[in-house]
């Protein structure tokens, strides 16, 4: 079974480059949408003046967690956007009054001391943090359990090609980044505290290390520069040595993004609401790929005028290479779980050849699938549960491989897709 | 901005199914170039083959090439143009050389040029194109081409020659080592199986009969490292494969008490690794998980075994192939299950190895049986050497009692038959057949003389004797192997009588033991060279034979060549007995010689 594959990282491109700052937009556009559900639930009206942090909406369900308003202005419209999974999704569009005001009846600090595990949960849902790793999973939620909670896995692996944010991100705040860890731990009461980071990331691990001395309980491991290794399932494999069948918290694990973790620290320390992150804006089609701290609801486009895009038809991509989606137009608006912005020259489709059944995507899947039978029995739903096709993490790998260069994840997405809708109406 | 919408990944690994495709053609390239040096050049070289015999091992193998080429460019042409596929591009990846280019490697070299287009369009259309075309086929194509070929005009291609090229017709009599196999009685020996063709580095190399190109072992393996370092193929089938026919043939090997070499003849005949690394791994009709892999490698390898064992067609491996075509699907169903639940895997491969172990005891007992049968009765007393003489004294039972025999065998040759102790209540009737006198005589047919009607028991018993110390002899006694003890050759059935010695001549009376009775010759030696043999006296019954063949005139001409002379069938043991006495004499007379 493969662990994975070592992939051209790229991230020279835009690794050792300064952060670049671009927070003050004119217009922000808040994506009513949590996880690709966009079943929220809208608390603004035209007109109406929102803080910085305003529930703007409400995710309903099991999932609930807040829409927040990034910036403080008035509700000038609702419009539609593209969202990074390139879905045409309704927006709120906010005026900016570039007052970054809060609430009135916010507390700008609160004493951590003081902070029970009840209230902590209450904070990270209060403030929209959610999983910035790129799946927007509500972090409360992974805390709000019954189970004892032995293990704090800090992401860091970031094993996409091109995306350096969470290492920009190491850079520029290791210190807050422990102390966050170290809080958080306090507050749930968990022993062991790891950040797992690629073994090629020499200089973070150096970064880190400085600081980490006054933490006993905190420890860094490293791990392959394979991908996809910032997988969860595979990270826990990794580095405790452990399985599970649906949530590492079966075995005590909890896992979150390093991106997540500072959120959280700027909830803790400043009660501030996650409103701001960086970006990577990289790519060959950019003469200056760069990270950018941006405004979450801003326009990519009003950041990428800024960088030069080389040439005119360049290929767009939100999220990392494998992962990521094409947006075909420019109104693509930055969320809360996006990390990446790629540009890549425009390439010609490459001749898909039929088939040969090598099997080299059977042996790259992470997750054990085999996907050359999963294309063959598309419409076969029976075969295509025992092939448990479900434990798909759409991690790209298999069209990655293939040597007809067929888009093999393609079609497992619509397998998965036939899987769902007869499962659907045989309810 | 405008963007066209793409679908991700927005990598992609450099490899590609054409360049795949480029590198199994690099890695056929030595074995190509080999068989053109074994089928073309060396019989050119010797001398056997003409300008067009020295090409046409290329000409053969690019022949189905071009039809293969052909009749696909037509089939798409003709057939398939209403999809409005570009020609051009449909053509270069459905890579159609392939299965003509397979199929001319896998022939027999005197396979009629007629015959191999229409199986090279057969395998096209039949094999291939008929299943939609590259990628889509079930079969490998190539195979279902030989498969045609072979079930249709196997005896044309065997008059024409069969696998044999120019330089191996006259060398080597029977075909490939594997079809030797099976004419073997019992599992053969090395001297039986591997000596005709030289040594275990001949089957190696590669210059063995065999097909065209499926001899080399060697160049086979330096394919496969090159396509598994270029990661083309599936390394597991291959390993697993060659794997299991070495385990299994090594089992059945260690039960009849050969060593490591017959596992080893067996892996490398029958272009095991031809077939195991280029045609087992085509990854069109091979399995796609890992775990069906292994699978695949292992029933291969079991199927061989019981094809090269079990049925009269020796060369199991293609026929193997083409068979476990059929169950790569359950295969990979297997295989794929068993990627998230082990235990799904276990059963087969409990299976497998089970299977494993019965062909490989089952068949490795069965030639026991054969031996331990004919032995359960047999017994032999003693065994004593002397000279090219070996003494029996053998036991068979019988039919009221054991009989016991003393059995003298001279050069392969049984000269006496007598029995020493016997109880039989019919033996008389067996006296009055003169029954040990006829089994003399047809020694070389023992099989075909009948028993005595009213002492069957007696008769067989009397008969099996003689085969059962014949086998004895010839597996261990001819070299004088085992316990016994060789004295130095004295030759007791040599005696030179006189020696006369003249200015111009020496002449020799000699004696030598024939076939009944002692054979007397006059040797005349004239400037150190044989110029008259005379016999003397003689008593064998078959010396007429000697005289009608102009033995003596023959000896006499090759009398510097005489241990490479041929006997005279029918008067083997008085031929043998002439050229003995003249080689001994000649020893004689050149040691004297050397002393003055």
């Amino acid at each position: 079974m493969s662990k994975g594959i070592k992939l051209l990282g790229h991230k020279e491109l835009t690794k050792n480059k300064k952060l670049g700052v671009c927070n003050k937009p004119k217009y922000v556009y808040i994506p009513l949408i949590s996880q690709n559900d966009t079943n929220i639930t809208i608390l603004v009206k035209k007109g109406d003046y929102v803080y910085k942090g305003s529930h703007i909406g409400k995710r309903k369900g099991n999932l609930r967690i807040p829409i927040i308003s990034s910036v403080s202005g008035t509700v000038i419209d609702f419009v539609t956007k593209t969202y990074h999974n390139g879905d045409q999704v309704k927006c709120v569009q906010i005026e900016n009054d570039f007052k970054e005001k809060y609430e009135d009846n916010r507390m700008t600090r609160k004493e951590r001391v003081k902070l029970s595990k009840d209230e902590f949960i209450n904070l990270l849902h209060d403030n929209a943090v959610i999983g910035m790793g790129g799946a927007g999973f509500p972090t409360y939620i992974k805390y709000n359990t019954n189970e004892k909670i032995k293990t704090l896995l800090v992401n860091a692996v970031e094993c996409e090609p091109f995306i350096t944010a969470d290492y920009a991100l190491i850079k520029e705040h290791p210190e807050e980044l422990l102390e966050s860890m170290d809080m958080i731990m306090e507050i749930n009461h968990i022993e062991n505290g790891i950040i797992a980071i690629k073994k090629t990331n020499t200089e973070l691990i150096e970064i880190l290390n400085n600081y980490i001395g006054t933490y006993l309980h905190i420890k860094i491991v490293e791990v392959p520069n394979l991908y996809p290794m910032g997988w969860e399932r595979a990270l826990i494999k990794e580095v405790l040595k452990e399985e599970y069948n649906k949530l590492p918290i079966e075995k005590g694990i909890v896992v979150n993004n390093i991106s997540t973790i500072y959120a959280i620290y700027e909830a803790l320390k400043f009660n501030r609401p996650l409103t701001e992150r960086i970006v990577t804006f990289t790519g060959f089609g950019l003469n200056e790929p760069q990270n950018v701290l941006v405004k979450i609801g801003m326009e990519a486009k009003e950041v990428l005028s800024s960088l030069k895009i080389k040439e005119k038809d360049a290929l767009f991509v939100a999220g990392g290479p494998m992962m990521g989606e094409c947006i075909p137009d420019d109104n693509l608006v930055i969320s809360s779980d996006l990390n990446c912005i790629l540009i890549l020259p425009f390439e010609k489709k490459a001749l898909t050849l039929e088939c040969l059944r090598c099997g080299k995507c059977v042996q790259v899947c992470p997750a054990k699938l085999s996907p050359v039978l999963i294309k063959d029995n598309i419409h076969n739903i029976e075969r295509l549960k025992e092939l448990e096709i479900n434990r798909c993490i759409e991690c790209g790998l298999c069209s990655y491989i293939c040597p007809s260069k067929i888009l093999v994840r393609e079609f497992v997405r619509k397998a998965k897709e036939n899987v769902r809708k007869e499962e659907n109406n045989g309810k | 901005m405008e963007n066209k919408r793409k679908i991700g990944p927005f990598l992609k690994d450099k490899n590609s199914t054409s360049k795949m495709m480029f590198h199994l053609f690099v890695a056929l390239l030595p074995i190509i170039l080999f068989s053109f040096y074994k089928n073309g050049y060396l019989p050119y070289q010797e001398g056997k083959a003409t300008l067009i015999g020295l090409f046409y091992p290329l000409l053969f193998i690019f022949i189905p090439t071009i039809t293969s080429f052909l009749t696909e460019l037509l089939w798409m042409r003709f057939l398939l143009h209403k999809k409005g596929k570009n020609l051009k591009i449909s053509l270069i990846h459905s890579f159609s050389i392939f299965p003509g280019l397979f199929l001319g490697l896998i022939l027999p070299i005197n396979t009629p040029i007629s015959i191999l287009i229409f199986g090279a369009i057969f395998a096209t259309i039949i094999g291939k194109m008929i299943y939609g075309g590259f990628g889509n086929n079930i079969f490998n194509p190539a195979l279902i081409g030989r498969l045609f070929i072979i079930s249709t005009y196997a005896l044309t291609i065997t008059n024409n020659g069969g696998y044999l090229n120019p330089s191996e017709l006259d060398a080597i009599t029977t075909a490939t080592p594997l079809s030797n196999v099976s004419l073997q009685e019992g599992i053969g020996t090395y001297k039986t199986l591997v000596s005709p063709y030289g040594n275990l580095w001949n089957f190696f190399f590669g210059t063995i009969p065999g097909a065209v190109g499926e001899t080399s072992a060697l160049f086979c393996l330096l394919g496969f490292i090159y396509l598994v370092f270029k990661k083309v193929i599936k390394p597991m089938i291959p390993i697993t494969y060659i794997g299991t026919v070495f385990f299994i043939t090594f089992l059945i090997g260690s039960f009849n008490d050969l060593g490591i070499w017959y596992p080893l003849f067996q892996i490398l005949s029958g272009g095991l690794f031809f077939g195991a690394c280029f045609m087992a791994t085509d990854p069109v009709t091979s399995p796609t998980t890992p775990i069906g892999q292994a699978l695949y490698g292992l029933f291969l390898g079991i199927l061989t075994v019981i094809f090269r064992y079990l049925t009269p067609y020796p060369e199991g491996v293609l026929t193997s192939i083409l068979t476990m075509n059929l169950f790569v699907y359950i295969i990979d169903r297997i295989g794929s299950k068993a990627r998230f639940h082990k235990e799904k895997a276990i059963l087969p491969f409990i299976l497998a190895i089970f299977l494993i172990f019965y062909t490989g005891c089952s068949i490795g007992t069965s030639y026991q049986k054969e031996t331990t049968t004919k032995d359960t009765n047999f017994e032999i007393v003693s065994k004593e050497g002397s000279g090219n003489t070996v003494t029996y004294v053998v036991t068979q039972k019988g039919y009221v009692g054991k009989i016991k025999a003393q059995i003298k065998i001279e050069n392969g040759t049984v000269i006496s038959y007598e029995v020493l102790e016997q109880n039989e209540s019919f033996f008389g009737k067996v006296e009055d057949a003169n029954y040990i006198n006829r089994l003399l005589q047809n020694q070389l047919a023992l099989k075909d003389v009948d028993t005595v009607s009213g002492a069957t028991i007696t008769s067989t018993a009397l008969k099996k004797l003689f085969i059962n110390t014949l086998e004895d002899y010839k597996e261990n006694g001819g070299t004088l192997s085992g316990n016994i003890v060789v004295p130095p050759t004295t030759t007791t059935n040599f005696e030179i009588l006189e020696k006369e010695k003249t200015e111009e001549s020496t002449i020799y009376i000699v004696s030598q033991k024939g076939f009944s009775g002692k054979i007397k010759l006059q040797i005349v030696f004239q400037n150190d060279a044989i110029t008259s043999i005379d016999v003397l006296e003689v008593k064998d019954s078959y010396f007429y034979k000697i005289e009608d063949n102009d033995y003596l005139n023959t000896l006499l001409f090759n009398q510097n060549t005489l241990e490479e002379l041929d006997t005279i069938t029918g008067a083997t043991v008085s031929s043998k007995a002439l050229k003995n006495a003249l080689m001994e004499t000649i020893k004689d007379y050149e040691e004297e010689s050397y002393e003055e």
